[in-house]
């Protein structure tokens, strides 16, 4: 391989699958027990220590949007974002279906990964 | 603060994709320092995103700008009013007398559609461009205060026919609501033409230490906050605390308060933006802004005229150059020079710009300013 195209890091929020759901893997501050979507050094609240927690699959939709214009080169469009705030858990950023209809204040659930990798909920019906 | 803008002076806003940064900054530099009535500084800070490394020192030294200490800052949106923050702080601080500051910005030959999101960033890995950040605070913004699209589109009404009287701007086209909601959508419920235009340009400021006369406009004070954490325990929509915050601090500074303000260049890179910001401005309550805006409180004619030049709408954002055309704008208004734009009796005059887009954070950084009587 001659290429100097390199695949770099995923900084998208980490979801794991265990007991059948989906669960954000972010972190919890030790002094100020504030939910984080992930496990930085310290908090960025108190600048405590942050322990490994996960979080979800259940939350709030904070806000939401679908975008018409892909978002660069080669990308799709239209697709839809929405923020979740998981409960007793981090506001997170995840794909939606274009297509559903959202709802500020909608309880959503966490799904499995996208084909592209992308966190992604849907609402509870 | 003791310290006056002496001169201002800023290149056509719009695509312009044949001119070099540089000849762009020329024409904006030249302009301030005739305006000034300066051949020389004594130190340049400069405010640019996207900008190639060196891109001030190349501007500069064709205008025989050299040896002098120039410094490049990036601070997102509030790029180009973080230089002259910046540079108010040196003169403050005894470290040069005529300082120039300065924006410049090409984006035209850098994106085609929203500016491309920074890939290490979670959100914005995951397709967070900027109007979809702006679009989240929308969705949400209506759903608390009962607003709809209709309101936010009051914005570009206004601004666009504030910018069918600004012969710099990118937009010279006053624009009807329905016009305005039929544009392309972007990120629901914004449409195109509420959001600024990726725009070619340069804007300049001199800014010296004392007043010389009528022309050179006093600084009351300037502030500059880089953002707290926002997540789910922030009360607002992204970027409200960090404009309120560092308002408080600029209101408690000057002795003023948002209502003493006359006329306002504030950032409304999309409609939304400008509705949140004059309310963090403390201009309006929250969920407030839209009455006095359809009230007409904020035309040109009204109380507390928001946004005279056409705004980020109507003039364009080129990044870096925007902080400094809108310190131009208030400029020309506190001089009396804005022609048909002109607020009648502008005596203390507000610039607002703030940018972000980095993770986690409600803004990276946010400029707000006050000048005049």
């Amino acid at each position: 391989m001659t290429s100097a195209t390199k695949v770099p890091a995923d900084p998208r929020p980490r979801i794991v699958a265990e007991g059948g759901a989906q669960l954000l893997a972010g972190g919890r501050c030790r002094r100020c027990g504030h939910a984080l979507v992930r496990v930085f050094p310290r908090c960025p609240r108190c600048r405590g220590e942050i322990e490994p927690a996960s979080f979800g699959p259940e939350g709030e939709i904070w806000s939401f949007t679908v975008i018409h214009i892909p978002p660069g080169p080669g990308a799709d469009a239209p697709y839809a974002l929405a923020y979740v705030d998981l409960d007793d858990g981090p506001r997170v950023l995840v794909r939606t279906d274009p297509e559903a209809p959202l709802q500020v204040g909608a309880r959503a659930r966490l799904g499995a990964l996208s084909d592209a990798g992308d966190p992604t909920a849907e609402v509870i019906r | 603060m003791s310290a006056c803008i002496w001169g201002v002076g800023s290149s056509q806003f719009g695509r312009q994709p044949e001119l070099l940064p540089a000849e762009l900054a020329w024409q904006a530099v030249t302009e301030a320092l005739a305006d000034a009535g300066v051949e020389e500084v004594d130190a340049a800070f400069v405010g640019t995103v996207f900008g190639a490394p060196g891109v001030a020192q190349r501007a500069l030294g064709g205008l025989g700008i050299t040896d002098v200490p120039i410094v490049t800052v990036e601070n997102a949106c509030a790029s180009g009013t973080t230089a002259y923050h910046e540079g108010l702080e040196a003169i403050a601080a005894g470290r040069y007398e005529r300082v120039l500051a300065l924006g410049i910005e090409t984006m035209t030959t850098l994106f085609d559609g929203p500016i491309t999101p920074e890939p290490s960033d979670p959100e914005q890995a995951l397709g967070l461009v900027m109007p979809a950040l702006y679009a989240l605070s929308a969705t949400r913004y209506m759903d608390l205060h009962d607003a709809d699209p209709s309101d936010l589109a009051q914005v570009a009404v206004k601004n666009s026919a504030n910018g069918a009287l600004n012969p710099r701007a990118q937009r010279q086209r006053g624009l009807s609501e329905e016009e305005i909601l039929a544009s392309r959508p972007i990120a629901d419920p914004l449409t195109l033409f509420q959001c600024a235009g990726l725009s070619d340009a340069a804007a300049a400021v001199v800014l010296g230490p004392e007043q010389r006369g009528a022309g050179d406009i006093p600084v009351r004070a300037s502030v500059l906050r880089s953002g707290s954490p926002w997540d789910q325990a922030s009360e607002h929509v992204w970027g409200y605390d960090i404009i309120r915050d560092a308002a408080a601090e600029l209101y408690e500074q000057v002795g003023i308060g948002p209502e003493d303000i006359d006329v306002l260049e504030v950032h409304d890179a999309f409609t939304i933006g400008e509705l949140v910001t004059v309310e963090a401005l403390g201009l309006a309550p929250e969920g407030g802004a839209v009455a006095r805006l359809r009230a007409g409180d904020f035309a040109i004619d009204g109380d507390q005229a928001v946004n005279p030049s056409g705004g980020l709408l109507a003039r364009g954002h080129p990044l870096g150059a925007t902080g400094l055309a809108q310190l131009a704008e208030v400029t020309w208004q506190l001089r009396r020079e804005a022609g048909e734009r002109q607020v009648d009796g502008a005596r203390t005059a507000l610039v607002e710009t703030m940018g972000g887009g980095a993770s986690g954070l409600d803004g990276n950084g946010c400029v707000i300013t006050v000048l005049g009587a």
